[in-house]
């Protein structure tokens, strides 16, 4: 970056953005960034650095003579490593509708980066309605005082309990003395209804009061239940959290909770929910969590982009860290990239025949914008241009690997999912079927236990005429976990 | 569109899996007849639809995708294998032994091929089987090299695989 500071990656802008675009960034900055409302270390420094980004920007003739000076290379040296990865060579001069998969791939550059690891702020949410009672909730208790005992010393922590109420058990601070946090963990009681919205607002507001833009802010949900009404609500604080750059992720437990909804919440920030089938399991699956937390190089891509005219997409998964489908839109949160793992999304295209261009058809234009604690500076967004060549024939060549691979998984994830879907419309023949398919698939690549999981519910639906709880969950999470495994098959 | 062999749902084109029955669709099904039925895609010769390719590992610079039973062998530490199955008191016996594949059924000779990397070419060669090697379809003339190419079928007399490569 040398010594003039990259004005454009301050304000997280391309080398061509326009002046609306230039002054939206700045406005958008300024407002989180505003020494009136922000006392986080450093983020004044910051804020003067978005000023002088912005009058430079903003004047044509400043920005001119800025931008010769910059080096002609975009990105020279980002951090991040991408690769855009193609079904198929070209689109095809055809007068039907076609499909083309295109696999997005971000990594760190060297995994051994000298980037130190950014300190954590986080909050869990720990539901305390009277169905947790006795065993779950001191599993619980134990599992969130075992999260305690593992945290740094420079990590904020903050926990909230919530039934009908919410109550703040430990406001966001260092943990300086951890024997009375422990204890005070130890005394929450189980009484009352689940009412999320109480709960994942005060756990924001603790996110909200240790947030800087140099920590990874995440507030940890775990639930054993329905919420009822105020789901709306629940998205809305979601989708604000996300522009905050606050990560929500659900953990559920049992079978009683709402996954579909949950995970739609968790997507909104780029996060997951996941299944806890048995209480005792909550501390092993919240110590991933933590480790995860702790192996974060950027803890939020996001993808801002336009379809092309006559485009849209079906379908859009995180194949990895963790797996899971995102909510395409404008602006879609796709996840983090690990120090180890990189971030892979697969998407799912429908390119209609008035889309296709002389020779050269673009399906999405767009940026990543990419947020890193790690860096003392905010990175430049990656230009994304998905598009490919049209063609008069059909290429004969197979789809690289790494799309058939992710492919092959999704194909059985749709499918539970498709069954769950007619299932809930009554189609019971329909969803027999579908779960029938996925067990032979699943049998095919050597997972037998969960084959007759699959099987199984296929037995219940013709007889019950409904998925039984535990089994729609069993058989989403695990298809799900799918994609996190290794997979040679057992021979 | 793609018609699905295995459940006969209808896919558009492009669809790797149907989205029916989640059969693999055969490669050469990626062409559209609607286009032209003249120039169909040279069938990979595959009659049912095949099961899924796992992934390669990290250091294998080739795999075998088994077309019978779906296991994918990777070719990692050395740069050449020679193919074939072991038997009793063989005296060369082959890198690869694909005796447990049901190989002598289908006709795989003690020695019988050779897969060989050289640089980012990777090439099969006849090593004068009694059945003869054949890549999509084609024998190929004993003793002399053949380049293939990412997602070639290769035959051992009937013992069929996919090769894909990084």
């Amino acid at each position: 970056m040398g010594q003039t500071p990259d004005y454009y990656a301050i304000l997280g802008l391309l080398r061509d953005a326009t002046p609306e675009e230039v002054k939206r960034a700045y406005v958008e900055a300024a407002q989180h960034l505003h020494p009136d409302k922000n006392q986080a270390p450093g983020e004044t420094e910051i804020f003067l650095e978005v000023q002088q980004a912005y009058e430079t920007l903003s004047n044509p003739k400043r920005r001119k003579a800025y931008d010769a000076t910059l080096p002609k290379e975009e990105t020279p040296e980002s951090p991040i490593l991408h690769e855009i990865l193609y079904s198929r060579p070209h689109l095809v001069r055809l007068d039907e509708a076609q499909l083309m998969y295109v696999l997005v791939n971000l990594r760190a550059r060297n995994e051994g980066q000298s980037l130190p690891v950014p300190p954590l702020n986080v909050c869990l949410v720990l539901d305390r309605s009277t169905s947790m009672k006795d065993a779950k909730m001191d599993l619980l208790k134990a599992a969130a005082i075992q999260f305690l005992r593992d945290l740094r010393a420079e990590d904020i922590f903050s926990v909230v309990a919530f039934s009908d109420r919410a109550d703040v058990i430990i406001p966001a601070s260092y943990q300086n003395d951890r024997l009375k946090l422990e204890s005070r963990i130890r005394d929450i009681q189980a009484r009352g209804a689940t009412e999320l919205f109480q709960g994942l607002q005060s756990g924001l507001n603790e996110v909200r009061r240790g947030r800087d833009a140099r920590r990874v802010n995440q507030v940890i949900l775990l639930t054993d239940g329905h919420t009822y009404g105020d789901e709306e609500a629940c998205l809305n604080l979601a989708e604000q959290a996300s522009r905050e750059g606050i990560g929500i992720s659900v953990m559920g437990i049992g079978t009683d909770w709402n996954d579909a909804f949950l995970d739609q919440m968790a997507s909104r920030t780029g996060n997951t929910s996941r299944y806890i089938a048995r209480p005792q399991d909550i501390q092993k699956l919240l110590a991933e969590k933590f480790h995860e937390l702790t192996s974060v190089l950027a803890e939020e891509v996001t993808l801002e982009g336009a379809l092309a005219e006559g485009v849209q997409v079906n379908y859009a998964f995180r194949t990895q860290p963790e797996s899971g489908p995102l909510l395409f839109d404008k602006t879609t949160p796709l996840g983090a990239i690990l120090r180890d793992t990189g971030l892979s999304v697969l998407f799912e295209f429908l390119v209609q025949p008035s889309a296709l261009k002389e020779d050269r058809t673009l399906l999405l234009d767009g940026a990543l914008k990419i947020a890193m604690a790690a860096r003392p500076t905010p990175l430049s967004p990656i230009r994304i241009r998905i598009q490919t060549e049209t063609a008069d024939e059909p290429a004969v060549a197979l789809p690289p690997p790494a799309i058939l691979q992710a492919l092959s998984r999704l194909t059985l994830y749709r499918m539970q999912e498709r069954a769950r879907d007619e299932a809930q419309a009554g189609e019971y023949d329909k969803a027999t079927r579908s779960l029938k398919s996925l067990a032979v698939h699943l049998l095919e690549q050597g997972h037998r236990d969960l084959a007759n999981t699959v099987l199984l519910e296929a037995e219940n639906i013709q007889r019950k005429r409904t998925f039984s709880l535990s089994g729609e969950k069993e058989i989403k999470y695990a298809t799900r976990a799918l994609f996190m495994q290794e997979g040679e098959v057992p021979g | 569109m793609i018609l699905c062999k295995n459940c006969l749902h209808k896919n558009p084109p492009g669809a790797i899996f149907c989205a029916e029955c989640g059969a693999q669709l055969a490669a050469g099904e990626i062409a559209t007849q609607s286009i032209r039925t003249d120039k169909v895609a040279p069938s990979t010769d595959r009659g049912k639809p095949v099961s899924i390719p796992k992934p390669i590992t990290d250091n294998a610079w080739a795999s075998l995708h088994l077309m019978d039973s779906g296991q994918i062998l990777s070719l990692a530490d050395r740069n050449e294998y020679t193919l074939g199955r072991l038997g009793e008191g063989q005296p060369v016996v082959p890198d690869l032994d694909l005796s447990p594949h049901q190989a002598y059924a289908a006709g795989v000779s003690r020695i019988h091929a050779l897969i060989k990397r050289d640089g980012k070419r990777v090439t099969v060669m006849d090593l004068g089987s009694a059945n003869g090697t054949y890549v999509n379809g084609k024998r190929l003339a004993s003793n002399s090299e053949r380049l293939l190419n990412h997602g070639d079928v290769v035959a051992l007399g009937k013992f069929k695989f996919q090769i894909l490569l990084r």
